[in-house]
Formats: structure tokens, sequence, C-alpha cells
């Protein structure tokens, strides 16, 4: 099957999307390739990327998968290579991939699990956005972060997440303000959305879903595919030519205090 | 008896906070942020001042981070580690290590720039870290809140813990309404109000104190 490459929102776009083996950052990849975007999972899992990155191309889309551990500086240089070597250029990079513990629990329990957090959100923000930035200044392309409204209104359940997803909105505000000039914007997206990870703590807390619906006035949880991937699509596309620093928060609108 | 006040920091603006609040009548313990490297310290460090103390009423964290705008893309990983990351890891050892020292009527403040709601190009590695210090005090807020402690941030003008060449940073349209960005003495009196049973039903909020730039939301 064959496609106009500049077809859709983001027709002859090309994105790297970390963590885009599964669960939103796999629903923001597929839905940016159905406008057009070629897109490059980048992913630790190359046995979650790998099928994901065929069954796009199965839907006549552009995709690659390229292995990448966003703790090694040294895999994120080879994704943005690899994604050279494949489309040519690199519009748009969304750091999506958090790992580590995010398991509930005290501030004085923080210790187990945070230091890979910390790396692979904070440490890895600063990587992408060193690495990425030459090809972004050239073309004119977007940074995109997902942060969480847990960072914006503190969680009682999920310390050790609700600080680095915020340290990240201000690491999107900062660059917004030095890359702009440069024409590159740099943007937030704040989702909940139905993911592998959700299905682990709905497991774990069987009460969860309907705690979590009841404070969503749409009253479902969001689709990584349909919900969350739009948002992306437009941050990243000449939709939102003019803005730049901002968060949009994905919820279903349980979180108003943005 | 004055309010017994834990105060961390280095810096200027830390020297002159500790000051005004001695003056403000609080007995205070100072601690330096190398103890905060790792948890053991912290703990070690903040027993012994808390054993001085006898209990800790006010506990003041100030992020302070003097330097010269460096771009992003210039920043070396060690510089953005020790001005990011290490901050956001003292300020986790130091409130795990103040929790036993903790209890009803207890204020934890952590002072921070407003680059952390408005970032700052230049000083990208400060503004994400007082942001994420931000959220870390209203998890705590979040967290200890049914055990009477509470918490608030002061967030300054980026000028008086960055330096001047923060001035331009923060996102906000105008100057401060009140045609000046204050110093230690505005700070200590917001921060010695928090202190106060009075202020005791506010909890996890950031109170802007930078002369009137900041409003939203």
């Amino acid at each position: 099957m064959s496609k106009d490459l500049d077809a859709g929102l983001l027709g002859g776009r090309v994105a790297l999307i970390t963590g885009g083996g599964a669960g939103i950052g796999l629903g923001i990849a597929t839905a940016m390739a159905r406008e057009g975007a070629a897109v490059v999972l980048a992913a630790r899992r190359i046995e979650n990327g790998e099928p994901a990155a065929e069954a796009l191309r199965d839907a006549g889309h552009r995709a690659l998968c390229v292995r990448c551990d966003v703790t090694s500086r040294i895999d994120l240089e080879s994704a943005v290579a690899a994604t050279i070597d494949g489309f040519g250029h690199l519009d748009c990079f969304v750091h999506n991939a958090v790992g580590g513990s995010v398991a509930p629990g005290p501030i004085e329990g923080m210790d187990d699990g945070w230091p890979g957090l910390l790396a692979t959100t904070v440490r890895a923000s600063f990587d992408a956005a060193q690495v990425a930035h030459p090809h972004l200044a050239a073309a004119g392309g977007s940074f995109l972060l997902l942060t969480s409204a847990a960072g914006m209104e503190g969680s009682a359940s999920l310390p050790a997440y609700a600080m680095v997803k915020a340290s990240q909105r201000a690491l999107a505000k900062s660059l917004s303000q030095e890359w702009g000039p440069a024409g590159i914007r740099v943007n937030c997206i704040a989702p909940v959305a139905r993911t592998p990870a959700m299905d682990r703590a709905y497991r774990a807390n069987p009460d969860l879903e309907e705690r979590l619906l009841e404070r969503t006035p749409l009253r479902r949880i969001g689709d990584p595919t349909d919900d969350i991937g739009p948002v992306a699509v437009f941050l990243t596309s000449d939709l939102a030519r003019f803005v730049t620093g901002q968060t949009i928060v994905a919820d279903g609108g349980g979180f108003l205090g943005l | 008896m004055g309010t017994r006040t834990l105060v961390c920091g280095a810096g200027g603006l830390y020297d002159e906070l500790v000051a005004r609040l001695r003056a403000r009548g609080h007995l205070v313990e100072t601690l330096g942020l190398s103890s905060l490297a790792a948890r053991p310290t912290a703990e070690t460090a903040v027993d012994t001042a808390a054993a001085a103390l006898g209990t800790v009423d006010l506990l003041v964290h100030v992020l302070e981070s003097p330097g010269q705008p460096i771009p992003l893309v210039d920043l070396s990983t060690d510089d953005w580690v020790a001005v990011c990351e290490d901050p956001m890891v003292g300020a986790l050892h130091l409130l795990q290590a103040c929790r036993p020292h903790l209890g009803p009527g207890s204020r934890v403040v952590h002072v921070v720039p407003t680059s952390a709601m408005g970032g700052a190009p230049g000083f990208a590695a400060t503004a994400t870290a007082a942001e994420g210090i931000r959220a870390l005090n209203k998890s705590a807020a979040r967290q200890w809140g049914t055990d009477g402690i509470t918490t608030a941030v002061v967030a300054a003008a980026p000028e008086l813990l960055i330096g001047p060449a923060a001035s331009s940073s923060g996102g906000a349209l105008s100057g401060p309404a009140l045609g000046r960005t204050g110093g230690a003495e505005d700070l200590a009196g917001i921060i010695d109000t928090l202190a106060s049973p009075d202020a005791a039903f506010t909890s996890g909020s950031t109170i802007v104190a930078d002369g009137g730039t900041w409003m939203a939301p």
C-alpha cells in the first residue's frame, strides 16, 4: 500500500517517540503516522517496538523501531542517527518514556526506584534535548515532553513521580524561551490514558478505576491513540505553530488547576 | 520561646535570611548543603541540629543557585547534575531526615525562584530543579497533613536566588507592581508569618513573594 507522503497534518514530517513501543508512546506514534508522519519507535524492549513498527508499516505508514534505553545518551544519539539514516531529518522529538519504580509510597520510602525514575525522565530529557537540538533547529521542529497533573498538584501516593513530572514542565518552559528564536517549539502533554501500566495499577487497586472515573467529567479513561495521540498531532503540527511553552492536560477534565 | 527553626542552604540570601529570622526571635540552627548528598549524612546532620533545637517548628530550605546564563545545549552533564539533579536529591534527603522531627504545628518551607513556574532561559537546570522541589513540597503537604504538618513554597524573584542575569526570565509580561524585587527581610517576614498558627490552614500552596511580578493564576 502506498500513500501520499505529504498528505495529512504531519505529511513529510519525521517524529521520534521514546517509549514508542507500547502505551501512550505507541498511541502518539500511531496518531502521528495516521497524519502522515514517518515515525521512529525508540523502545527499550525491541520485542514490543518491532511488532508495533511492523503493524504500522502493514497499515501503509512509514515506521521503524530502534532499540533505545533513554538512560543511555549513546542510545539516544543512535536513535537520532537511525532516524536521520532512515528518513533524512528529524522534525519532532517526543520524550514519553518513563522507567524506574512509580509504586505508591511515602516520601520516606522514596529511595527505591527513585534513581531510575530520575534517570528516565529528568536526565533523559536533558540528554534528549541536547541530542535532538541541532536537527530540530535545522527543521524548525518541535520538542514534546510528557508530564502529569500529579506534578502540578502534588501527589499523596506518587511523590517521586510528581516531582520528576513537574520538573520536566519547567524544563519545557525554559527551553521554549531558549529555542523560540530558532523556531523550535517546546510543549507538554499531561495525559491520563489506559496503558499497560494502568492495567497493572488496576489489578493492584481494584477500586482505582471507579475512583478515576468518578473524578473524570467525561466518565472514561483516555485512549492512547484516539484521545492522547491527536493532542500530540496538534502540538507538533502547523496548527500549533504559535503555541510554545504550554501544557495541554488531556485527562477527560479531571484536573482543572492549570 | 521563639520558633525553633532549621534553615538549610548556602549563599548570600541564605545568610541574610538566617540573620533576619534570628532578629525576629527564631532559635535557628543551620545546615550546609554538603550533608544532603546522602541520606545517612543528612539524617546525622539533621538529628544533631534538631537535638540542639529540641524540636523543629519550622524547616526552611533555600534553593539558591547563583550563576551566569548558559544555554542548555552548552551545559555539561556534570553541571546539569550539580545544578538540577543534586538539589532535587538533596531536597528529598532533607525532608526524609527531618520527618521524624516534625509534628503537629510544624511547617516546611521551600524558597525557590519563580523560574519554577515560568522557566528560565539560560538557567533551565535551576528552573527544572525548583519546579521539582515545588512538587515535592505539595506532595509532602498531602502526605503529612493529617499529622498536622503543613508546607508552603515561597517563590522569590529570580534575581534574588539566581542573580541579576536572570531578571528577564519567567514568562511574566510585566515587572514588579511594587517597583522592586525585594530582599531577605521581605522574605523573612512572609516565612515568619507562615510559621504562625494563624497561617496554619494553608498548606502546599505557593506564596509568590516577588513584589507583584508573577500574579498567575
